[in-house]
């Protein structure tokens, strides 16, 4: 068992002791929670029975506790060995409900499958493409996965339930109120207070938000209804596993992008968990790709949502400095625990959106900054200016000008769907066509 | 080295002082919050009487609670409060709603936002797509199937030019004086709310149900309450005969409803049949094209059975369903 340092909570490879294993872990479950929105919305969008829409917690918390505990335990072959759990994925939702609309669940498990075979296929060549990141590149891939969660973020921070909806004031005042207990926590805490910011952030912002939030009363009685303990029901919806061709070009363009976001993850994981490091160290990348492609075949066969890697817990591990995988694997456990307990994950998932908002923020703020401190820590040239700003400015107008898009041709609709993918292939091509001077300069100098 | 040894007290006692004060900080921190809850957990809200949870959307709810709210000071002070309402019209017409008042004959007493229609008669005023609002107005008070009175139409703001839609609910008060007014208010730009057409879907059933077949000419009328936007009630028969079209004012060309399918191949129509053999009332959902952008959005069908001349047909209408944030 370890101590931890004052400025090192724990280093990647210790092994805390059991109360802040046990702490730790809870904190980062909460953080996790906030993704079970996904499988609530998959469900009201299919018009799921409540049975449905527990079994879907159920299986996808069961898929991603899983692949948390492969990815961070130390295996041999696969995991990357860092902090860095699974949550279901934002990324695949849309396709995921696209798939449910014309085949229902056994056509999304069998997209999904193929979309893990697919990631895990993409895993050993990305250890191939080592030139094609230089640390800038890589700077930036971080800076967009922060970026990425924008959205959610800010439209749980602000309490929206519908897409221009009305801001109610007490949202605004739990979301500020959380945010700044998490952040002040993080500033002025000393060890305890500094390691379980979030914790203790979540925390008072669910009790200002039920002084505040009468609605938030009115649905924690409807949780008396749900059981306490149950086994997740493998309904007819749930049997069955098709597949459609027409699927297939989506699916596999949907996991090259998952598994940029999730090389994205993996980056600013390894940049925290080991700052040493003078070049990126590809081998627990390619293996932390794989462990998320499994996971995400793992999702498909369980018959849960598809699985990624979270942002926001290796946001959270930066701030607080507190990197021990195993933690992870303790996150990992008891999301599994908790898929047997409904009633549980029917509180938890009631956190009101504006303290799951102030989470987001909080562990967001620390990819931004970490990926634009290791962009500009190395010497900085035109070719790098033009490079970065360009992935910037058509990377963040996913974000900003999506009906742009919906109307552009299909194979631009294909490559602008997000912030992190588009910014990477672009940054990556430009880089390359900025660099041809000083290859074919190279050639010359051999030539002679 | 009494000067050290001092120091090295003060030093030891240091650590104690600040303990003892961030426990000072904390325990007034938390008996703050332990008042400020117990002080709240006996609050009661003004609105336990009022039922929102047909609505979704809050900017619905709040205008229920908007107009519930001034229904309350009405009902209590009588005509005398209108003095209140003229002071504080900033307040009765904000960026979201605005508030009126008339009495049962259509004359307006206050308007928040439209100072020069009080004193005026609006029974006969039209929208210009003809429909008459007041005694919709006034229908739609007599209507149990619509608690808050609620009422769609195209109006304009004050001061532009332009046609603006709106939804408007209503409440009837009693006041002390004996005087029966309405009091109501509007939201530009309203959201689609699935309790919308629940209302004019349940209200064209009664009707067929009282009046017969021709109920039908009423329910196809671009003007009646069951017309309002992009929402139309319509009828059909069992095989998917169409007796009110769904998407135009004629049934020249006929559609088999049944055989129609959404973005994704899905044949609602069909399916709610089916669901209808063990319900009264069905809520199917279906991808449809959303506007201008070519994604798919979700809509919703809500269709009820009815029997007209002894025949079992179908009442139903369209409308979009909540989008999530992002």
């Amino acid at each position: 068992m370890a101590r931890a340092s004052e400025d090192h909570g724990y280093s990647v490879n210790q092994v805390p002791p059991a109360t802040h294993l046990l702490v730790s872990s809870i904190q980062h479950v909460l953080l996790m929670v906030t993704s079970l929105v996904i499988p609530i919305l998959f469900a009201s969008q299919v018009s799921g029975s409540p049975e449905f829409t527990a079994s879907l917690i159920a299986f996808s918390m069961l898929a991603a506790g899983l692949g948390s505990v492969i990815q961070s335990v130390g295996l041999p072959l696969i995991g990357s060995g860092y902090l860095y759990p699974n949550v279901c994925g934002p990324s695949y939702f849309s396709l995921s409900l696209s798939a449910a609309w014309v085949g229902g669940l056994p056509l999304m498990r069998g997209m999904i499958i193929v979309a893990g075979l697919v990631e895990m296929a993409i895993a050993p060549i990305i250890e191939r493409l080592r030139k094609v990141f230089p640390t800038f590149i890589v700077g930036l891939v971080v800076a967009m996965v922060g970026v990425s969660i924008l959205a959610p973020s800010i439209t749980s921070f602000f309490g929206l339930a519908f897409r221009e909806d009305a801001i109610r004031t007490p949202d605004m005042l739990v979301g500020v109120f959380s945010l700044m207990v998490m952040v002040l926590a993080n500033l002025w805490g000393r060890r305890f207070a500094k390691m379980y910011c979030l914790l203790i952030g979540i925390l008072a912002g669910w009790i200002l938000a039920a002084i505040l939030i009468p609605e938030f009363w009115h649905d924690l009685v409807a949780v008396k209804d749900t059981p306490i303990l149950a086994l997740p029901a493998m309904g007819a919806a749930f049997r069955g596993i098709t597949f459609d061709p027409k699927m297939v070009v989506p699916f596999i363009i949907i996991a090259i992008s998952g598994s940029l976001k999730s090389f994205g993850n993996l980056l600013a994981a390894q940049s925290i968990s080991e700052p040493t490091l003078e070049e990126t160290d590809f081998a627990p990348i390619r293996k932390g790709l794989l462990a998320d492609g499994f996971s995400t075949v793992l999702a498909g066969l369980l018959g849960g949502m598809a699985v990624d890697t979270s942002s926001s817990n290796v946001g959270l591990a930066g701030a607080t400095k507190v990197l021990s995988r195993w933690i992870s694997v303790g996150a990992g456990v008891i999301f599994v625990i908790l898929a047997f307990f409904p009633r549980l994950i029917s509180i938890l998932s009631m956190m009101p959106k504006p303290v799951m908002g102030a989470s987001l923020i909080f562990a967001g703020s620390f990819m931004v900054s970490t990926g634009l401190r290791q962009m500009f820590s190395e010497p900085w040239d035109s070719r790098k200016t033009f490079v970065v700003g360009i992935a910037f400015f058509f990377g963040l107008s996913t974000a900003f000008l999506p009906s742009l898009y919906a109307r552009a041709p299909h194979f631009v609709q294909t490559l602008f769907t997000d912030p992190l993918p588009t910014a990477t292939i672009i940054a990556v091509v430009l880089n390359q066509i900025f660099n041809l001077d000083t290859l074919f300069g190279r050639l010359r100098r051999k030539q002679k | 080295m009494g000067e050290q040894a001092l120091t090295s007290v003060r030093s030891h006692l240091e650590p104690g002082r600040r303990s003892r004060r961030r426990r000072l900080v904390l325990g007034v921190a938390l008996a703050l919050l332990m008042i400020l809850v117990v002080a709240l957990s006996g609050c009661q809200s003004r609105y336990e009487a009022l039922d929102l949870t047909m609505y979704q959307y809050r900017d619905t709810k709040n205008l229920v609670k908007f107009v519930y709210d001034a229904a309350r000071i009405l009902s209590e002070e009588g005509l005398s409060s209108l003095a209140y309402f003229r002071s504080h019209r900033a307040r009765f017409d904000t960026p979201d709603y605005y508030l009126y008042i008339y009495d049962v004959t259509g004359t307006n007493l206050y308007h928040a936002g439209m100072e020069e229609m009080e004193g005026r008669n609006v029974w006969d005023v039209t929208d210009k797509n003809g429909k008459r609002i007041f005694p919709l107005i006034v229908e739609a008070l007599e209507d149990a199937n619509n608690p808050h009175a609620w009422v769609h139409y195209s109006w304009w703001e004050p001061g532009r030019f332009y046609p603006v839609p709106k939804s408007s609910c209503h409440f009837k008060v009693a006041t002390p004086d004996d005087e029966e007014l309405i009091v109501g208010g509007g939201i530009n730009f309203p959201h689609e709310e699935q309790e919308f057409i629940r209302i004019v879907v349940d209200d064209a059933v009664e009707l067929i149900d009282r009046v017969g077949p021709e109920a039908l000419v009423d329910i196809a009328d671009p003007v009646s309450e069951y017309n309002y936007r992009d929402v139309r009630v319509f009828v059909f028969r069992r095989d998917g005969e169409m007796l009110i079209s769904p998407a135009i004012n004629s049934t020249f060309s006929q559609t088999n409803l049944l055989e129609c399918a959404d973005e994704v191949g899905q044949k609602p129509f069909v399916q709610a049949l089916e669901e209808l053999e063990s319900s009264d009332r069905v809520w199917e959902m279906f991808m449809a094209k959303g506007p201008y952008q070519r994604r798919l959005i979700r809509k919703c069908l809500y269709i009820r059975e009815a029997t007209l001349e002894g025949e079992e047909i179908y009442v139903a209408a369209i409308t979009d369903l909540p989008e999530p944030p992002y």
